[in-house]
């Protein structure tokens, strides 16, 4: 879980193990670049406007892992969420034809 | 094509060869296309389900995120900063993988996220009771969270699947294919034309041998 901090401090009373919170963007990149690698994370979550700050440095690491751990974009604590985020858009491009997820 | 025109040599051989390459790449492409077919079914089913999970999912932590608000403001930052250390960290998700059509796609056990207050760690005496309440909202919406994920990815990478496959059955249909047949074409009309050739020469040669006879 990586994120701002309302929502990391709402997810560690969920009980997620590995929590960061975002504050500048070379720490937070390369934490993400440490779980991405690491074969015991199953699930990374990033709040989409931390996504979105880090911009293609991320992508970059997003493209190159493998099939574990999954990555997913959630709303941040102000529900914040793009209205056409890069799945609509790979979604876009695959089908040919404009899918409405949101 | 020129290039590949210059570099085969119009034999009957050739020709065998390269009617048999044709036949292949076509049925290559013929069971791409079927696999491609079969990947955007699973697709678009994906694509409906993640529509459906993600209100569900979306909308349980908007709610969790309302309930920590509250409990921000009966408690205060410092306790509930507090009592979020102290939680029991071990959510523990178990994995697994599936596949479709030769895709490996995730599979994520829906994990049992939803703890009793006494379970979580933090001191009951010096917490509210909207704590538990925003506790179980987020472990709700963790629950949510980990299904969409797992739906997320696997219609990513069966998006990339689909990509690639499209991309080779293009290729096979609009350039290997027409240049096996381009230079098929090439082929039989030389050896038309070689034999052509020949039987010009073989009249010539018999008026030649006739006219020796009148002689």
């Amino acid at each position: 879980m990586v994120g701002d901090e309302e929502t990391v401090v709402g997810f560690s009373l969920a009980g997620v193990q590995v929590l960061h919170v975002h504050r500048q963007k070379k720490e937070t990149l390369e934490r993400i670049r440490a779980l991405l690698s690491d074969p015991s994370v199953t699930l990374l979550m990033i709040t989409s406007s931390v996504r979105e700050e880090l911009g293609p440095e991320l992508e970059l690491l997003v493209r190159e892992k493998r099939l574990f751990p999954l990555l997913l974009t959630i709303p941040d604590h102000r529900g914040y969420f793009p209205a056409v985020d890069e799945l609509e858009r790979l979604v876009r491009r695959t089908a040919g034809v404009q899918v409405v997820i949101g | 094509m020129p290039k590949a025109v210059s570099t085969v040599s119009p034999t009957r051989m050739e020709l065998i060869r390269l009617r048999q390459r044709v036949s292949l790449a076509q049925k290559g492409h013929d069971l791409l296309e079927e696999k491609m077919e079969a990947l955007m079914m699973e697709f678009l089913g994906l694509v409906r389900r993640i529509k459906a999970k993600r209100r569900e999912a979306f909308s349980e932590l908007a709610e969790a995120h309302r309930k920590l608000g509250r409990c921000m403001a009966v408690m205060g930052r410092e306790r509930l900063l507090q009592a979020a250390r102290s939680t029991l960290k071990r959510v523990q998700l178990e994995s697994s993988t599936r596949s479709v059509m030769g895709v490996r796609l995730p599979l994520v056990e829906p994990p049992k996220t939803e703890r009793r207050a006494v379970e979580r760690g933090y001191q009951l005496h010096t917490t509210s009771a909207l704590l538990d309440e925003a506790s179980l909202a987020f472990e709700r919406a963790l629950r949510s969270l980990c299904e969409l994920a797992e739906l997320e990815e696997s219609v990513r990478w069966i998006g990339y699947e689909l990509e690639r496959t499209r991309r080779r059955v293009n290729a096979l249909e609009h350039v290997l294919i027409p240049r096996l047949r381009s230079l098929i074409s090439f082929i039989s009309f030389r050896l038309e034309e070689m034999e052509r050739d020949n039987f010009v020469r073989l009249k010539r040669v018999k008026v030649i041998l006739e006219e020796r006879r009148w002689r």
